[in-house]
């Protein structure tokens, strides 16, 4: 192959080279081929111009000698013509004959004996025709016999005939030498056009691969940089319109390739940057300095603006012409955007770190302080410098200090931690030597091969003291809570045995002295025996509502629908004359205490039972419906019903809305109720409307 | 010794007479055997203390729970522990109705708990049912010293 390190270009200079070298060389053998051709035509025509010469003037020397031979005979001078045109003819002929031959000296010389003896011959014919004049036939045909008119005839014809034969000769050598140079000629021609052929053919195959090759190359080029889709790379002109745009431009920037093709680059740049001339500004910069990079907020074609990374290369031509720009810009929006999160969370932490209550403290592997936040300031009372750089057990009471080097000894040699990732609680030591109880949480972390550590204590004194009196509170309470369920114990069973014996005499007393007791006697009997087992019904109303405060909820999942039914039921065993209609909603369920819900809908259906009895038929509704995004149960009756300017009073332990006579009742039903709804972190509320009955709602 | 008495373990003088009047309404007949205290009630019944060597041997003992010197429930865990007394039946007659003293009373092997009621009236039906339970419908347990 043809110098595989040169270039293409200089490649195919070197094949023209050789190529117009063949050419011009098959030119000049063509030419001279040619030359060759019309030279020997020429030399032909020559050879027979010389022959016709020769022949015409032999001939005409005959015609004048057979003229004269008339003359002598007749004495007609008619015959003498052909003499006379003989003796012009002859000599142009002889002379132009000698202009033919000048190149050749023999023949020169053979043309001197011709005219030699041409002249001789015509001046033997003047004399003849002055014989015959003058003598008459006699005279003249003497003087044809003695002139030797034959003998000189012969010797013109052979010095013509030589002459004939010397051209003849020169001709056949010089056609052969000219044949001989044609043939070269024509071989040289031949092998030039093959030559030319076969080097033209190898340079159509070498140009062919070679711009095959570029094809592929730039087909894998234009692929390539049309596919990349991180980086917008594009062409702009030396005016900064673009002329390409890919696949990466076109998902960075959001123009597709026939809305910015030919558009100019500056809409790029946001509003200010134009403003302030950076568009030209840059392609200045880039074709000054031949490229030229920067970061910096770029506009989509959305107007949102995104973190470039640009770069501008300048695009020259061998002679340094400026063809345009290529540009490649990378989205770093994510990484800057991250840069700023990154920045603002070490600002936020540094606050954090700087106002923080708490002591913050980091040290490095062997222990040292390596930072001392002003919390820490304030709760050692040592000055961050003092500290820094100095052991932590500087911070650390004494019996604490062995333990502490030894754990730290571990950790890094083990990386054991008994204390890291904890929440433990320590004692501090202050700069005037007084401790304080501390929590402290300690993390590690590695820094490259580095560990270290970051404390934060907080002084718990306070928050001791604190707990100190909370504990003290507890128990005082549990000791109180104590004493109040003895208390009740000693209710339940102490209260309620004399109230035994005021309803128990009273009774023997109208069992057995009936008859000594008039009827006032007899009422105010029945009036203790009353105020006996309604105090008996309070006592055990108290003892219910002081019980669903107690013991911990058990928590399920409950049926209300269920109970209520139940409870429902009960209610219609106990008094089957009564029409109460009750209208449960089905699958109330719930997560609650079911003892405890069970209280809550026999207090509320109850009192919905009591404050209709005046009804001759009556409706109790049990259901569900939405209130502010909670489920809110309800029990709705349309008995008594109560003024809602009182319905802040319906939950209070031993309110009563209405009179002992008309409806008997403790007034602590509802309030054991809201107690048992705040227990599950509900709420309960009462409508009502006079004689149009009552509503009261539950969440849970 | 098969006497049909009845135990009564009662400290209240009042609540003595008014079962008493109540077990009369009703006309059991048995012999009211009175404890005042937990102490007593056991004496009685293993012949211990005062009444060595003549130990009780009721029918039904009636035993209220809050007692001096030793509470009903002992009473009853120790009637229970005791294979003399494993087998009578002991109802609990009391004023609480405290759950834990349901459960506890049950648990130790109580065969009923009543809680006396205010109305005396509700006190008569309630001493009513448990004599006719426990003295007339239910077959006691063989007596160990009756065998």
């Amino acid at each position: 192959m043809i110098g595989k390190g040169l270039s293409l270009e200089r490649r195919i200079q070197i094949g023209f080279g050789i190529a117009v070298a063949i050419i011009a060389a098959v030119g000049a053998a063509a030419l001279r081929s040619t030359e060759a051709t019309v030279d020997s035509a020429r030399w032909v025509a020559h050879t027979l111009r010389v022959r016709a010469e020769l022949e015409a003037g032999f001939a005409d020397l005959i015609e004048a000698e057979t003229g004269v031979r008339g003359y002598v005979i007749t004495g007609d001078t008619s015959y003498l013509a052909p003499y006379h045109s003989a003796r012009t003819t002859l000599s142009s002929r002889l002379a132009g004959l000698r202009g033919l031959t000048a190149d050749n000296p023999p023949q020169q010389r053979r043309l001197d004996s011709l005219e030699t003896l041409v002249t001789t011959r015509l001046e033997r014919f003047q004399w003849t025709i002055e014989r015959r004049r003058t003598g008459g036939p006699a005279a003249a045909s003497q003087a044809v016999i003695g002139g030797r008119g034959k003998e000189l005839l012969h010797l013109v014809r052979e010095v013509v005939t030589r002459m004939e034969d010397d051209e003849t000769e020169l001709l056949a050598v010089r056609s052969a030498a000219l044949q001989a140079t044609a043939r070269v000629a024509r071989l040289a021609a031949w092998t030039g056009v093959l030559v030319a052929l076969a080097l033209a053919g190898l340079a159509s195959v070498l140009v062919g691969r070679e711009m095959a090759g570029r094809r592929v190359a730039e087909e894998r080029l234009r692929l390539l940089v049309g596919s990349v889709r991180d980086y917008a790379i594009y062409l702009i002109d030396p005016a900064g319109y673009v002329k390409s745009w890919n696949a990466g431009a076109e998902r960075i920037k959001g123009y597709a390739p026939p809305e910015i093709l030919g558009q100019h680059f500056a809409r790029f740049f946001t509003p200010e940057d134009v403003a302030a001339g950076r568009p030209a500004a840059v392609l200045h910069a880039a074709a000054t300095e031949g490229r030229y990079e920067e970061e910096n907020w770029r506009v989509r074609k959305d107007g949102s603006r995104f973190w470039a990374d640009v770069v501008i290369t300048a695009v020259r031509d061998d002679r340094g012409a400026l063809l345009g720009f290529a540009k490649v810009t990378r989205d770093l929006t994510e990484r800057k955007l991250a840069e700023q999160a990154l920045r603002a969370s070490e600002e936020r932490f540094r606050i954090l770190a700087v106002t923080a209550n708490d002591a913050i403290l980091s040290a490095d592997r062997h222990g040292n302080i390596t930072y001392f936040n002003p919390g820490a300031e304030r709760i050692f009372g040592f000055a961050s410098n003092e500290v820094i750089g100095r052991p932590l057990t500087a911070l650390m009471p004494e019996r604490f200090r062995e333990a502490h080097r030894t754990g730290l000894a571990r950790y890094v040699a083990t990386g054991e931690a008994r204390v890291i990732g904890k929440t433990v609680e320590l004692a501090g030591r202050r700069k005037d030597g007084t401790e304080f109880p501390l929590e402290l949480s300690l993390a590690t972390w590695k820094h490259g091969a580095e560990v270290a550590f970051t404390a934060i204590i907080r002084d718990i004194a306070a928050r001791k003291e604190a707990e100190d009196t909370l504990r003290r509170y507890a128990s005082q309470l549990e000791a109180a809570n104590k004493e109040l369920e003895a208390f009740s114990y000693s209710v339940s069973h102490d209260l309620r045995a004399p109230l035994r014996s005021l309803d128990g005499f009273s009774q023997a007393l109208l069992e057995d002295y009936h008859d000594r007791l008039d009827d006032a006697g007899r009422d105010f009997l029945q009036r203790v025996r009353g105020a006996s087992q309604r105090m008996g019904t309070l006592i055990d109303d108290l003892l219910s509502l002081s019980r669903v405060t107690r013991g911990e909820l058990q928590v399920g999942e409950v049926d209300l629908s269920a109970l209520a039914a139940a409870t429902a039921a009960d209610l219609k065993k106990s008094d089957p004359a009564r029409d109460v209609t009750f209208a449960i909603a089905p699958d109330l369920v719930v997560r609650a205490d079911a003892g405890l819900m069970r209280i809550v809908l026999q207090n509320l259906l109850g009192n919905a039972w009591k404050f209709t009895g005046k009804r001759a038929s009556a409706h109790v509704e049990v259901g569900a419906q939405a209130h502010d995004g909670r489920r809110a149960f309800f029990v709705r009756d349309d008995g008594a019903g109560f003024d809602m300017a009182y319905a802040a009073k319906l939950f209070g332990a031993f309110q009563r809305l209405h009179g002992a006579a008309e409806f008997p009742g403790s007034g602590i039903g509802l309030a054991t109720v809201q107690r048992i709804i705040l227990r599950h972190g509900g709420e309960v509320w009462a409508e009502g409307v006079p004689d149009r009955g009552a509503t009261i709602y539950f969440t849970l | 010794m098969h006497d049909r008495s009845i135990l009564l373990v009662e400290d209240n003088p009042d609540d003595e007479a008014l079962t008493r009047r109540a077990l009369a309404k009703n006309n059991i007949q048995n012999e009211i055997v009175l404890a005042r205290d937990g102490a007593e009630a056991l004496d009685l019944l293993f012949g211990t203390g005062p009444h060595a060597g003549q130990p009780a041997a009721p029918e039904l003992v009636l035993l209220d729970l809050k007692l001096p010197k030793v509470d009903g429930l002992e009473v009853l865990r120790r009637i229970r522990a005791n294979p003399g007394t494993r087998l009578l039946p002991v109802v609990i007659l009391t004023s609480s109705r405290e759950e834990r003293d349901v459960v506890s009373g049950y648990g130790l092997g109580a065969n009923s708990y009543i809680r006396k009621p205010v109305d005396f009236g509700q006190f008569v039906e309630a001493v009513r049912q448990l004599g006719l339970y426990w003295l007339v419908l239910n077959e006691p347990p063989p007596r160990p010293d009756a065998a």
